[in-house]
């Protein structure tokens, strides 16, 4: 197995993540009422294989594997994944993966794509804080990903509820005000590590006073989201906005991170790997 | 195993018989004793629920003359002296411990796989268990009917699902607040189905009741049942910032609650999740309120689809059911060498 690289390892586990993704199909068409965790262990499988080839490539680069928007989409995909097999040991939670697995599967096949694992030139600030800004910053995105996914089993419990649909009741899918708690915990869990990410920014740009902020379209898009998860929790924390509404904030402004990741950082200079 | 049974259930005989044969709580260490001098039986127990009295034995003698001999401890100690035909019946060796493990699994309840069977079998056992009227074939017996009822439970879909009103709206309930404890009940008109509803809740950790009724001495009086509080009819809405999970089953000709009125108080109630329960008819609560978001509102033909599908579930399950008892039970006897009854009926 020596010839695997780090990259067949990363592609293995987006298989799983694929296989994941089909028995989710299955578990919907059963109305999620089987008492099974196939789809916990597909996920156990790949957050493994994932593992190693993140380390691999941690260990070749002798840091944390955040260098390029492949690394960067791969450590979200994981992020998302860890957190779900935590989630998932409590038993109604075990369906989060069923929900998490398209997402993951998506986000994987995408970070797969060749333009974007290319080296990168080295950055001209501190290596270790980069590493810290890189890592807390996709760890909030992982958190914002899990909240989304939280979010569509809301929707979804929400949408059987209301039109009467037996699934509703049979099945084993949380209740509505746990998602709730779910969806609010990850997006403040998000939103603390995605502050302390962006707190790292001055201190990068420490000593290079030529640089603005303002200059930069992924500061600029990342103060948007940052706002955006600011006025979410808000709206629902202090106005009492309903959880649905709050759901479809998760689900959107989750959506709106994915679909402009790429995009926003191919527009920036100090952060096109 | 010399395992047999004997008894009557709700298959075989309507309730003015059952009631006749059936053992109060408090007698039935006295009657496992006399049983037990009678030599007709070396172990034994009695099982005795508003639908089913049975006695299970291991005995020494032949199947028929168990069986005569049980009949007749049957009819003489509860003095019945009526003609009977085919109300009692008897399971050999062969079928006993597959009949004992149906009741564990409540495949031959009234409500096939409702649990509260399992709960009783259990007690009679412990009761035998105390009084030393089990022995060696009667405790495996019973340790396996509960272990395969576990299985059963876990493995299978027949308890899953409410079969009744009051239970589906407990698993609505249920299915949108993760712990009833933290919310409040509110009954609208003291019927007896809203009434039920409200023990359902309760029994599952509803924190309270609050009764409103146009005549508000029945809801005093059913407040008082419940362990709740009564408020006058024409101050329910005053309540409802507190309430969660509202009953209503008035007489009302038209709706008692519609959009119009519903939306300001969702306002005030911060607009946490209600769950709405209309098992009037006419129906009391506009069907328009089901568009406010947080609202969920389920009439009694709603209620009526679950039960009934549940049920139909529960059917579709009793082959799967059956099969893997059948198993067990075929497992078991063939682990256990077959000893007494058989060779003395050889």
């Amino acid at each position: 197995m020596l010839w695997l690289t780090d990259r067949h390892y990363f592609l293995l586990a987006v298989m799983v993540y694929g296989l994941s993704t089909v028995y989710s199909l299955f578990l919907w068409r059963k109305g999620f009422r089987l008492h099974d965790r196939a789809n916990y262990f597909l996920f156990l499988a790949g957050f493994g294989l994932q593992m190693k080839a993140m380390l691999m490539r941690g260990l070749a680069h002798s840091q944390c594997p955040v260098n390029n928007l492949y690394e960067a989409i791969a450590f979200v995909d994981a992020t998302i994944v860890g957190t779900c097999l935590v989630i998932g040991l409590w038993p109604r939670l075990r369906y989060i993966g069923a929900f998490a697995a398209p997402v993951v599967f998506a986000i994987g096949v995408f970070a797969l794509m060749p333009g974007l694992d290319t080296p990168g030139a080295k950055p001209q600030f501190n290596l270790d804080l980069v590493s810290l800004h890189a890592a807390l910053t996709l760890l909030s995105y992982g958190a914002f990903g899990l909240s989304s996914v939280a979010a569509v089993m809301y929707l979804t419990q929400e949408h059987d509820l209301k039109f009467h649909k037996l699934r509703a009741v049979f099945s084993l899918m949380p209740p509505m005000d746990r998602l709730e708690k779910i969806i609010n915990r990850t997006l403040w869990a998000g939103f603390i590590l995605l502050t302390t990410g962006l707190a790292f920014i001055p201190l990068l740009l420490k000593g290079r006073p030529e640089a603005r902020l303002t200059d930069d379209p992924k500061v600029v898009w990342s103060g948007l989201v940052w706002a955006l998860y600011l006025a979410l929790l808000i709206m629902h924390g202090r106005f009492h906005q309903s959880g649905r509404r709050f759901a479809w904030g998760a689900v959107g402004t989750f959506a709106f991170v994915l679909l402009t990741f790429w995009g926003v950082n191919l527009l920036s200079p100090a952060h096109r790997f | 195993m010399p395992l047999i049974v004997i008894g009557l259930s709700h298959h075989t005989s309507p309730v003015t018989v059952r009631e006749r044969f059936a053992f109060p709580d408090a007698t039935i260490p006295a009657a496992l004793e006399k049983l037990r001098q009678t030599r007709i039986v070396t172990e034994a127990v009695i099982l005795s629920t508003c639908n089913r009295v049975e006695i299970y034995a291991a005995t020494d003698l032949a199947e028929r003359q168990a069986m005569l001999a049980l009949r007749q401890f049957l009819l003489d100690h509860h003095n019945y002296r009526e003609p009977i035909q085919d109300e009692i019946y008897f399971h050999g060796e062969a079928e006993s411990l597959e009949h004992l493990l149906k009741v564990a699994c409540g495949l031959d309840s009234m409500v096939v796989g409702e649990t509260e069977i399992f709960g009783q079998l259990k007690k009679a056992y412990e009761t035998a268990l105390q009084h030393k009227q089990t022995g060696r074939h009667l405790n495996k017996a019973f340790q396996k009917a509960f272990n395969v009822a576990k299985q059963i439970r876990t493995e299978t879909n027949i308890q899953r699902g409410s079969v009744s009103v009051g239970s589906v709206a407990v698993e609505l309930a249920r299915k949108i607040f993760s712990s009833l404890d933290q919310h409040q009940v509110m009954i609208l008109g003291a019927g007896e189905t809203s009434e039920k509803t409200a023990r359902a809740l309760l029994s599952r950790g509803a924190r309270s009741i609050i009764v409103s009724n146009r005549s508000h001495d029945r809801a005093v009086a059913l407040a008082r049942e419940l362990d709740g509080r009564a408020v006058h009819f024409e101050d329910w809405a005053a309540e409802f910032p507190g309430i969660d999970i509202v009953i209503s089953s008035t007489a009302a000709p038209h709706y008692i609650l519609d959009r119009a009125r519903l939306e300001p108080l969702m306002k005030l109630r911060r607009n946490r999740s209600l769950l709405l329960i209309d098992i009037a008819v006419p129906r009391d609560i506009d069907p328009a309120v089901n568009f406010l978001e947080n609202v969920y509102l389920y009439n009694i033909d709603d209620l009526q689809a679950i039960a009934d599908d549940s049920l139909r579930q529960r059917q579709e399950e009793i082959a799967r059911c059956t099969a893997l008892i059948r198993q067990k039970a075929g497992s078991l006897m063939a682990a256990e060498p077959l000893s007494g009854m058989n060779q003395a009926s050889a």
